[in-house]
């Protein structure tokens, strides 16, 4: 069974006239980071409030259609267990890093699934190791960086070892390096641990060279999903072209190159230098 | 604004102040808010005041209170003003005992909210029994005051851009300008809440009543010392504010101010 599987999933918030979501499918694995693109309102954070369980349970509206998280019927979990299996981090650090220190912070989510201090001890030791985060440990989130403060973000979510972690514009607060730093490690995660990673990302020249996978939604509905090289030409209308594969295009259509367009300026400036024989 | 709010926002510190228990520390601030509302003379007052700016120096945050109480001089100099204007007799003496004792009081709960984390708080306040989501809920209240006075200070600034004047016009123009600040101020805290409240859900919180915390709070020698101390003092304090000791030294204190 795939960790997260979707199938025909209408949502309509209570209030609203409009439905959010109409006929969603999306079946993910556990490895994939699947970049979720897509015009302003057409429903990304929405979906990913269905994978933690936030729709149906903490907004109210009408619910329709299968979704299965991690084998667990979403409708019939409450979210303070689907937040064990899901970590879903948000676009602004401040509203989501609660406590004084770096470490509390980590300690907060292991502490609401009542685990005894001991194990609570253990696993925020092993977070700030794998994030880096051990000298920044008695330090308030407040006082540090937009970036340091998305990691910290990030690691408290992961401190629950959920095995899906769904993003919701992560980096939209980030200069580009950060961002850049942010993702990777993400991508790290997904490689290293496993991990299914859903984000959702605006800037694609920073995004796309992570994704395995590229999923384009409008209006309510996903049109496009996939290879990010092919989807990225598909759904260029709602996403537009990043700047490298527009220059791809150009050389392509003066035949001086060919296939699919790269991802990362590097790997433009490695098939150019490839084409005209450099050596290194 | 935020100025005055800056009183009691804590920064973290290692001083022995801040490493002590928030129930000790709790029993300092009883201590002297009780010695500041007991208290009823110039003389003593001082001497409070003087023990909390020591504290504070210690605490190494006698700067933040002393900027603090820039922001706090209008409130005094209006309960100076209004006391010395309005008093029978001994209308210096109690106009400068009133404003002293306001000052006293402010201090004593900064060298509190100063030098302990509100976490820290609610840690200790869960350990005496309160439910968890009270404890959480205190938590956020104190955590989100300074993001209050930000989103305070940029609709305001937001209002100024478009040529809206707070504090101009007369006391029906002010109030209709306060609510060009206040609608969007609510929505902007509603949406605030609403995010912090899904953060919150997708951290599990909610899910049990009691849970076992991160951080041990234990009573050290120290803890034991400082609430043994406040206790003493308290006692002594109550004990000599009835005597007839007492009054003959504020007789004596009024007999230097005179006529005045
Ligand atoms: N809490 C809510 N109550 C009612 N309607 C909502 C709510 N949140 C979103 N909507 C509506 O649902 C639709 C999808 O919104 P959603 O926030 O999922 O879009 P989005 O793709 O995340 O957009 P953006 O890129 O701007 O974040 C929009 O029409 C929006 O107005
Ligand atoms: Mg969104």
């Amino acid at each position: 069974m795939a960790l997260v599987e979707l199938i025909d999933v209408h949502f309509r918030y209570a209030g609203s006239e409009e439905y959010a979501l109409r006929g969603v499918s999306l079946e993910a694995e556990e490895g994939e980071f699947v970049l979720l693109v897509g015009p302003s309102g057409c429903g990304k954070s929405t979906l990913l409030r269905v994978l933690n369980g936030l729709i149906p349970h903490f907004y109210e509206g009408d619910f329709r259609g299968v979704a299965r998280v991690a084998g667990l019927d979403v409708p019939k979990t409450p979210p303070h267990v689907l937040a064990r299996h899901v970590g879903m981090v948000f676009q602004d650090p401040e509203n989501q890093l609660f406590l004084s220190s770096v470490e509390r912070e980590i300690a907060f989510g292991l502490e609401n699934m009542g685990l005894p201090r001991s194990e609570i001890r253990r696993r925020v030791r092993e977070v700030l190791e794998l994030f880096g985060l051990e000298e920044l440990k008695d330090r308030a989130p407040y006082e540090l960086s937009g970036g340091q403060q998305q990691k910290v973000a990030i690691a408290s979510v992961m401190a629950l070892e959920p095995r899906v972690l769904a993003m919701d514009e992560p980096t939209a607060n980030l200069d580009p390096i950060s961002a850049l730093e942010i993702l990777s490690l993400v991508s790290r995660l997904t490689r290293e641990k496993g991990v299914l990673a859903i984000v959702v990302e605006h800037r694609l020249e920073l995004a796309l060279r992570f994704a395995t996978r590229m999923v384009v939604m409008d209006g309510g509905r996903i049109v496009a999903s996939g290879d990010p090289r092919r989807v990225v030409l598909e759904a260029s209308r709602l996403v537009g072209f990043p700047p490298v594969v527009v220059a791809h295009q150009l050389l392509r259509n003066r035949g001086l190159i060919g296939g699919a367009p790269p991802l990362t300026p590097e790997a433009l400036s490695e098939e150019i230098l490839g084409v005209i024989g450099w050596r290194r | 604004m935020s100025s005055v709010l800056d009183v009691f926002r804590f920064r973290r510190k290692n001083t022995p102040l801040h490493r002590l228990d928030p129930r000790a520390k709790f029993a300092i601030l009883v201590l002297f808010s009780a010695a500041s509302l007991i208290l009823n003379d110039l003389a003593s007052l001082l001497l409070v005041l003087v023990a909390e700016v020591a504290l504070l120096a210690v605490a190494r945050s006698a700067g933040e209170w002393l900027r603090s109480l820039k922001g706090l001089s209008m409130l005094v100099a209006m309960i100076l003003a209004l006391n010395y204007l309005t008093l029978p007799s001994n209308r210096l003496f109690t106009a400068l005992t009133l404003a002293l004792r306001f000052i006293c009081l402010t201090t004593a709960f900064s060298v509190f909210f100063l030098t302990t984390a509100a976490d820290e708080l609610a840690t200790a306040l869960e350990a005496s029994g309160l439910p968890r989501e009270y404890s959480i809920m205190f938590t956020m209240s104190l955590r989100f005051v300074p993001s209050l006075a930000r989103d305070l200070q940029t609709i305001s600034d937001a209002l100024r851009c478009r040529g809206l004047e707070l504090e101009k016009g007369g006391l029906r123009t002010r109030i209709r300008n306060y609510t060009y600040l206040l609608v969007p101020l609510i929505v902007y805290e509603l949406r605030r809440s609403l995010m912090i409240a899904e953060a919150l859900e997708a951290r599990g919180f909610g899910a049990l009543k009691r849970v076992e915390p991160y951080v041990e709070l234990r009573l050290g020698r120290a803890d034991y010392a400082a609430i043994a101390t406040s206790c003493a003092l308290l006692a002594l304090t109550v004990a000599l504010r009835f005597t007839s000791l007492y009054e003959a030294f504020v007789r004596l204190q009024l007999s230097i101010f005179g006529e005045l």
